[in-house]
């Protein structure tokens, strides 16, 4: 657990130094809060559209936005990095155990979520955005986001892994666009069409999204969020695991 | 003797896009403690396969591998341990400074933070960084990182020190410099294993030497006895230089090799 801690911190040190790779993953889903809630905001008034329980469109959009955030997974790009460069060997040759070669980097990874979303958050108030399910909840939402990262982190890791290249990493990651449009983005489950309803229902990011949005719009709905952390918490297991056996045979 | 790299019949194959490969196909490596051990060969030739394999970074196809008493393959974290590893890249983190890297090194490898700290300030000024610690290291020039990247595969004060081409594109100067360090370090008792492609550093530095081609040994001996060697069997009164024993032994002659450039820049 040490050595996860330690590397941990370093990568942590690594996006900090870097900020013109950090400040994007905070602007962009900004952006596209904006325009989607310029866009749609007069559809759905929030006095005459139920699904908003008395607050703004935007409250509604904001779950997408707080995923694409966590989904820029940099650590990937980073880890590319450090085996172009020969420091991943370094590691390897050092008695670090492979567990922490791969959770010290998703454990920052987890860290820069809670500190984006937290940010996000804390910018959407003034625009009347509130987080229904109070502190409990905000503490709730910040940890499944997190939990997202960590898997999304993970997903890109191997891809890094396999094939050590920056180029093939960056490509991996926009599978998230389709994943996070294959969602009740817009508008919830039960009013899309029924071929996106089945799309949706078969991609495992609705049931995160539908968490947080849960955790924005609502009181406490466990059922919700629950379905929420399953998702993340089965998916980040499999991430965890995958990477793991693949450090392991790494050559 | 006591060996400090004992490899007998180590194998590597692996698939490659044009099919299998077998870049090491038996190689028999003896080299005693305290010893400064040159591994020579031409590019492709398998020197840092082998390497890559004795440093717990490859796993073997067949054959065994000990360091530093230590089975590579059965026991890969207590081999870990006990050696040190400069790879042809300067492995460094960029974005760290040279004492947070160091630091990081010796926690890695148990150290509490005063230890790991106080190993890092020592190393810094064996290798002459110290006004330069706090600096970030994609700031270091090409020397700074080689002395770098050496000083982090000495933090545990490893009893074997593996150096794959330690010296590959530094100017003459830093060149003499991390020779003068390897010196320091080896008359401390580190056995140094050692790939270069410069025969002159391996005719400097090295106690003994062993020429691989093809994934095979060659030949092996101290400089001395392979320039030796050659002159007695060529009859030549001048003794030839350690360029014209590689030459001999890899089949290559001076126009086939620059042939071979030319073909790689093609």
């Amino acid at each position: 657990m040490n050595q996860s801690w330690l590397l941990g911190q370093r990568s942590l040190r690594e996006a900090w130094r870097t900020p013109e790779a950090l400040l994007p993953t905070l602007f962009i889903p900004l952006f596209f809060l904006v325009v989607n809630v310029g866009q749609a905001a007069k559809i759905f008034p929030s006095g005459s559209t139920p699904f908003l329980e008395g607050q703004n469109y935007a409250a509604f959009q904001l779950p997408s936005s707080v995923l694409l955030a966590a989904s820029f997974g940099s650590a990937a790009l980073y880890l590319v990095e450090d085996i172009e460069g020969g420091y991943f060997d370094k590691l390897r040759a050092a008695p670090v155990s492979r567990t922490a070669l791969v959770l010290g980097r998703l454990a920052a990874e987890a860290a820069k979520s809670i500190a984006i979303t937290a940010v996000m958050v804390l910018i959407s108030l003034p625009f009347g955005i509130r987080i229904a399910s109070g502190a409990l909840g905000f503490l709730l939402l910040l940890l499944l986001t997190a939990t997202w990262a960590v898997v999304f982190a993970g997903f890109m890791q191997l891809i890094a892994l396999k094939t050590r290249s920056a180029a093939a990493t960056n490509s991996g990651g926009l599978v998230f666009f389709p994943l996070l449009f294959l969602t009740p983005n817009f508008v919830p489950r039960d009013m899309l069409t029924r071929p996106m309803e089945i799309a949706a229902t078969f991609n495992p990011v609705t049931y995160i999204m539908e968490g947080l949005r849960s955790l924005i719009l609502e009181d406490l709905s466990w059922a919700p969020i629950g379905r929420g952390f399953a998702v993340v918490a089965v998916l980040g297991l499999l991430m965890v695991v995958l990477n793991i056996r693949t450090i392991r045979s790494y050559d | 003797m006591t060996l400090a790299v004992e490899a007998d019949q180590l194998v590597k194959h692996y698939s490659g896009r044009g099919g299998a490969v077998e870049a090491v196909r038996g190689v028999d490596l003896h080299v005693a403690e305290g010893e400064v051990f040159g591994f020579l060969g031409p590019n492709g030739a398998g020197k840092s396969t082998t390497v890559r394999m004795l440093t717990t970074l490859m796993t073997i196809t067949s054959g065994s591998a000990r360091v530093a008493g230590v089975d590579v393959a059965a026991d890969p974290d207590a081999a870990r341990r006990r050696i040190g590893v400069a790879l042809q890249e300067a492995g460094l983190d960029p974005r760290q400074t040279g004492r947070e890297l160091l630091v990081l090194q010796a926690r890695l490898f148990g150290s509490s933070r005063t230890q790991a700290t106080e190993r890092a300030t020592e190393l810094l000024e064996l290798v002459d960084l110290a006004a330069a610690a706090d600096r970030r290291i994609k700031g270091y020039s090409g020397g700074m990182k080689r002395r770098l990247d050496l000083a982090s595969a000495l933090v545990h004060e490893p009893a074997v020190l593996f150096l794959d081409e330690p010296t590959t594109g530094l100017d003459p100067a830093s060149r003499i410099t991390v020779w003068e360090e390897l010196r320091r370090i080896n008359a401390r008792g580190t056995t140094i294993f050692l790939t270069t492609q410069y025969l002159e550093e391996a005719d400097q530095l090295c106690d003994r030497l062993a020429i691989i081609d093809g994934g095979l040994i060659v030949r092996e001996g101290t400089p001395a006895q392979l320039k030796a060697e050659l002159r007695d069997r060529l009859g030549r009164d001048t003794e030839p230089t350690l360029d014209e024993v590689f030459l001999d032994v890899t089949g290559r002659t001076r126009e086939r090799a620059a042939g071979e450039v030319q073909e790689v820049q093609a």
